[in-house]
This record gives C-alpha cells, structure tokens and sequence, in this order.
C-alpha cells in the first residue's frame, strides 16, 4: 500500500469512507481498497471532479449503487478544504488560528484512536454529547504526548481558566479553554455525523422497505420510486445470473462437427445444446379496491421492472369487474399507467369487490392466458363482502396454470376474519402469502424464480 | 502514455471523442495501474469508440474480440489450423516415407515419427485468435472485449484467467507470457450481471449520456457543417424526448445523424414541423415515435 507523507489524513478519511459505503451496504473487497490506494497518488486530489471519479471508479462496481455512492460521497466531503488540510472546521476557522497546528494534528488523532476503540453500534447509539463526555472522561492525566500542548484537557470539567502551550519555540501561548472545548465539540459532532452517513442511509431504506405499505406516505412513496427501481434492476440481475443454462439438451451438432474435424470427423468429443429454461409467463391479477390499492400499486410497478425476465406478462385489475390493463402499461410508463389506471377503466358493477364474479369472467374471456408455463398471482385480501365465491372458475384457473399464488396484505390473524374467505381460496392455491412491505413483495418475485 | 487527465481528455479530443471528465480519469488510471476497465453504460454512448480512440490516441494497435453467446476458447485464444496441417501431410508424404524408409520395424517408425512431429504444432499451424494476438504481440496493445454480456458466464470464467495473468499456455507447445500487458477494455450493455470476481479485477466505467453541453461539443465536432443554433435545438430536442419513456431512447449516434439529416436537407433552423417529420431519424419504434409526437408541444416548441 502506498504511504506518503504528508497524506495520513487522507488516508485515514478514505479509510472512514470506505467504511460509510460498506455501512450503506456497497459491496468493497479488499481489491478494491488497494486499487485505491495506488490510484490515489496518481491523481491531482485537489480537483474534485477526478478526486470523485476516482473513488467511484476503484470501489463501486456495480452502477445500480452509482447513486448511494453519490450521496455518501456529498455528504461526507461536503467542503473539501476541511479535508485536505486535515481540519475539519470552517466555521471556526478564526479560531483555529489562535491555536498552533500541532495541537489541532493532536486532538485530530486523539479524537480518531478514541472513536476507533468504540464499537460501532455503540456510536450509533448514543448521542454526540454522551460521547463527548466519554472522551473527556477517558483522556489520560495530563497527557502531553504528540506534538506538546495538549495537557489543557487536564481541566476537562470544563472550568474556565488559561493554559499552557508550547509552541514550536516553546514560548507559552495562550488560548481561551472555552473556545477550545467548542472546537473540540466541533470536530467530534462532525466526525461522528460522517461516521453515521452509510448507516442513516441504508437504516432509511431498510425503514422505507418495511414499512407497512398502506402506511407510506405521499412524499414517502415519491422516495420510494427509486428505490423500487434500484431493487427491481438489482434483483433482475440476480435472477438472470442464476437461472443460466442448467438442463442438458441434444446434441449441438454444428459445434461437435467443428471440434471434432481434428480428429478427421470422428466425434470423440460431444458438444450437447444447454436447455435454457423457459422463461415463465405472469398473469397478474390485482385487486384495486380501496383496502388494497397501495399494495396493487407497488406489485404493478415492480412486475414491469421485471418485466424482460418473463416471456410474457398479462396485468388484469379488478373490483367487481376483471379488466385486462396490459395494453395501457404497454403504452405509457408503469407509474402514469397506473393513475391513469384509477381514472380511465371501470372496474366496479354494484358495489365493493366481487372475487367470484371476476374469477369468472376470467375463465370466460381470459382463459387464453393460461398455460403449462403460466405463473398466477393474485394480489388482494379476499373480502368477497359475502358473494359467490365462483370456486369452481378458481380451481379452473389453477388446474390450467402452472402455479397460483395469493399474495395477501391482511395480517394472518385476520383471514377468515368478517367477510374474509382466505383460506377457501388459500386450499385452491399453491401458497398463500401474507405480505405487509415492500421486502416481502420482491422476495416473493426472487422465489419464483427459485421454484421454476 | 497520457501525463494526466487533462492531456487525455485533450488527446481524446484530438481523435474527435469528446471525454467527460470522469471517463478520462477512468482511463488515465486505468493505464497508470495497468488494471482492466469495464464500461457499461446504455447503447449508442461511445463505449466501443471509446477503446478506438484511445489506441489512435496511444498510437497502439487495437485488437478486438466481439462477444456472442456459445463464444469459447477456440475463438477467444487459439486453434490449430487442422487443414493446414492435413495438407501439409499429403504433400509432404514422399519426404515422410523418405524418412521413415530406414525403419523396418513399426515401434521404431513411431519414434522417429514422435520426434518430428513438433513440426506440425508448431506456431506455424496455429492461428491466434484475438486474446493470444494481443500477448504474443510483444508490444502494448489496446484489446477490446465487446459485449462481454452476451457472453456465457463459462467464457467470463476462463477469461479471469487471462486478466490476472496475462498468460496463456498451449499444451503443446509452451506457455506464453507478455512482458507489456495490453490495454483491456471489456464493455457491456448490461444485458447480465457480471460476476463479482470480474468486476473486482477491473475498473468500473458507466458513461451514462451526456450532459447538454458535452453533446453539443460532440455533434458541433462531429457535425461541423451545422450552424450553432442548429446545434443547441437538436441537442435540447433529443434531451427532452429521453425524459420521455420510451422503447429504446436516441443515443448520441443518433444525435449525429438527425443533425446531419437536417443539414443535408437543408435546414438551419429546427422548427416544430421539421421536427415531427424527421422524427424517425432519432425514434426507431412506431410507439415512441407516437409518443413524442403527443409530446410534440413540450418538446419542440422552446
């Protein structure tokens, strides 16, 4: 690794960077650290622009994570004349010229070895005045090692008064322990705050994910939008990374010609085609109705960002009335469709929902969506307000189908609860799932995947 | 060699490629630690112009490998030219029997056949496929792995191999080792995931499309003959029909063409209905071209 002088600080916040991203769960190997540190003397650090491009073209490697990368890094170089004279103060920068550098290089590594030998959950714990406190309490007597000057904490309960510090020459300076402390201050809430960068974020997004989705709010949807897209393209490229050739199929002859023409044509070697597995067909099947809607929403949007693992989707809505809604996210974006969705169609006949009348009108009109490669998954809490089941066109549905699946927002206790006849329809089905967050959803989606 | 990132986004320049900032840091050190670049990035932004540039930049040959799917080791590395070789045994068949001709026994013929037959592999029946053509080259070379995403994932295996070491070993002749690595530059269109291991020998690229001024610097380079005012109305047009969603959204090449469209009809001004007729220079699905024609209002009209 490459020390230079002059540049532990650097080293050192790169080090604390690393650890923000990794907190915000960016993936960062040791490979990745190293051709960092032999980028970092290459390059012009004080042009920000490199400086930024450099980071993210050593540690991030996979572009979904370009914008969390984007966001620590803002967050934590936020002014980068703090960071590259190794301060981390502007605000008090008229006092900072009143203490000697060596002082301020002191309490710098002081403050650095005392956070280090913190666990990092405690940190995140305990507000930035506890910590602040622990620190005074632990410094040694008097310890005057580094540069010289720092025995001012001696009077660490704070006490105003005047203290001596040696300067270069050793003449006595002195400085105001109040402004001294306020520094201090300073620098711990500062540094602590950048330590909590990655882990705010990534708390933030695991909050967001799991949240009940009929609690978000407005504005939290809006910050969801991306989200859910990030999460869709992250789970697209695990699935299509896994679900590379498995099963063996015939002879590939063209390819066992070729590598067999050195052998004068005799096939000593078998080249077989590798079956891909078919990509499975969706019909989705999305209750719309007010109980419900926030959760047929997110489905929507995360089945379209899914959308080329499947050879096929059909989207259905329904209350009282099934109505195929495939075409409309076929022409406009999945987010536009969707409220267009609630405004255009008409999916009500009487009043509330009507499971068995929409089951089957399915058979009736959709039946052609249905084959052996068909993945079924309806997404609602079965109040049926006490109507016809229609279990027979249910069984239909599952018998011509691969596999049907219920995704259900209702607590569990809550099934069969009033009007509610989950479990008549969960016997017909392969499975039936409660799902209360965004995090169950696309789990849902990853495994079925698994299952094919 | 660039000194630093300013010399190469200037160098680059001077090989008309228009380098943000980041891409020539990227580049800069990538070359500087001898490490790999993957680019990503979406169709049609200059990633495989990208490689060009900089072996004319550098002055160096570029060797380029396109990626399909059932690609494998006889086409990425190496093959022995099988009919080459049976030729050469049929012709020279009277200098075999010459040769064989003291033998009388067939255990002693065998022998001496062994003996001679390094002849037929050697370097003179092998054809170098592009990987091996950039390791024997002896010379620092730019090797352009493109589309490593439709690539299958037994390939991007075999090819960590290669990346770590440079090195490639022919059983029966003997390894083969550079002194000078070559330049890598694998690009992918981001069709798969690239495993982890890849992604950790190489430095990461995604050139997303430009900002407003990088395009209008690119097509007034590529595109002289268009007037300024030109210039910004094409390049404000296609930024905000990328807003929309689309199928497949206008990519800097077809930035350049619908500029050059225009000015081949004629046309030193963008207005409105200009625009819609040639639309299908940028849109190449009915759908979207539907789709911009409702925005039509939004879009052309400044």
């Amino acid at each position: 690794m490459v020390q230079r002088e002059g540049q532990p600080h650097i080293n050192r916040k790169l080090f604390d960077f690393i650890e923000v991203l990794r907190d915000a769960s960016i993936i960062i190997s040791a490979d990745e650290v190293i051709a960092l540190f032999n980028a970092v003397p290459e390059i012009d650090v004080s042009d920000k622009e490199i400086f930024r491009q450099s980071l993210k073209t050593t540690l991030v490697k996979d572009y979904t994570d370009i914008p969390v990368f984007n966001r620590c890094f803002d967050q934590f170089f936020s002014g980068r004349e703090k960071f590259f004279d190794g301060m981390d103060i502007s605000s008090l920068s008229s006092l900072r010229d009143g203490i000697p550098a060596e002082v301020i290089e002191d309490m710098n590594d002081m403050l650095d070895k005392f956070l280090d030998s913190l666990d990092p959950a405690f940190l995140m714990e305990k507000n930035e005045d506890e910590i602040m406190r622990m620190f005074l309490e632990e410094l040694p007597e008097g310890s005057s090692g580094g540069g010289g000057g720092m025995n001012i904490f001696r009077s660490r309960s704070g006490t105003a008064g005047s203290f001596q510090s040696k300067g270069e020459d050793g003449e006595a300076a002195e400085v105001d322990i109040e402004a001294m402390m306020d520094l201090l201050r300073n620098m711990m809430n500062l540094r602590l705050s950048k330590r909590k960068i990655g882990k705010e974020l990534k708390n933030r997004e695991d909050f967001l994910l799991n949240k009940f989705i009929y609690q978000l709010t407005p504005d939290e949807i809006r910050e969801m939008r991306e989200l859910v897209n990030r999460f869709g393209q992250k789970l697209k490229s695990r699935i299509s990374l896994r679900k590379k050739r498995v099963k063996r199929g015939g002879i590939d002859t063209k390819r066992t010609f070729r590598t067999n023409l050195q052998y004068g044509g005799v096939p000593f070697k078998l080249f077989y085609k590798n079956k891909k597995i078919d990509r499975p067909q969706l019909v989705v099947m999305c209750d719309v109705s007010r109980s419900v809607n926030q959760y047929s929403r997110f489905m929507l949007l995360l089945t379209y960002s899914l959308q080329s693992l499947f050879s096929k989707v059909r989207t259905f809505a329904f209350i009282s009335n099934m109505v195929e809604i495939t075409d409309l996210f076929r022409e406009m974006d999945p987010e536009r469709a969707i409220n267009s969705m609630f405004t255009d169609v008409n999916f009500t006949y009487g009043w509330g929902s009507n499971y068995g009348r929409c089951f089957d009108q399915f058979i009736e009109n959709y039946s052609d969506a249905l084959t052996r490669k068909t993945s079924v998954l309806v997404l609602g809490d079965a109040r049926n307000n006490d109507n016809d089941p229609g279990i027979q066109s249910f069984r239909k549905i599952q018998e011509r189908s691969r596999n049907l699946f219920w995704l259900n927002p209702d607590k569990r206790h809550l099934w069969d609860w009033n009007d509610s006849i989950a479990s008549l329809y969960g016997s017909c089905c392969n499975e039936m799932k409660e799902v209360n967050n965004f995090l169950d959803l696309s789990e849902f989606i990853d495994k079925l995947f698994l299952d094919i | 060699m660039f000194k630093n990132v300013e010399e190469a986004i200037k160098e680059l320049e001077k090989q008309r490629y228009i380098a943000s900032k980041d891409i020539a840091t990227t580049v800069y050190l990538a070359l500087k630690l001898e490490k790999p670049v993957l680019v990503e990035g979406p169709a049609g932004v200059g990633k495989t112009e990208l490689a060009k540039c900089i072996a004319s930049a550098l002055n160096i040959e570029l060797i380029r490998m396109q990626c399909y799917e059932g690609l494998d080791e006889a086409k990425a590395l190496y093959e022995w030219e099988y009919a080459k070789q049976l030729l050469y045994t049929q012709i020279l068949k009277d200098k075999l029997s010459e040769v064989m001709g003291s033998e009388s026994t067939l255990s002693g013929a065998v022998n001496k056949l062994s003996s001679a037959e390094d002849v037929f592999f050697s370097e003179k029946f092998l054809i170098p496929r592009p990987i091996l053509k950039s390791i024997t080259k002896n010379e620092r070379t730019v090797l352009l792995i493109d589309e490593i995403d439709k690539s299958d994932s037994e390939f991007e295996a075999f090819l960590l191999e290669v990346l770590s070491d440079f090195q490639v070993t022919i059983p029966e002749i003997g390894t083969f080792k550079t002194d000078v690595k070559p330049f890598v530059i694998l690009t992918s269109n981001s069709a798969r995931e690239m495993s982890d291991a890849l992604k950790r020998r190489c430095l990461h690229l995604y050139i997303d499309y430009p900002t407003i001024e990088l395009e209008e610097k690119i097509v007034s380079l590529k595109v002289p003959e268009s007037g300024e005012r030109l210039i910004r109305q094409v390049v404000e047009a296609v930024h905000r029909i990328r807003q929309l969603q689309l199928k497949k959204e206008p990519s800097i090449s077809e930035t350049l063409d619908w500029a050059k469209a225009l000015v081949l009809l004629g046309y030193e001004d963008l207005d409105p209905a200009i625009a819609v007729e040639t639309l299908n220079f940028i849109l190449k699905y009915e759908k979207d071209i539907e789709l911009a024609l409702k925005h039509s209002k939004d879009i052309f009209l400044n």
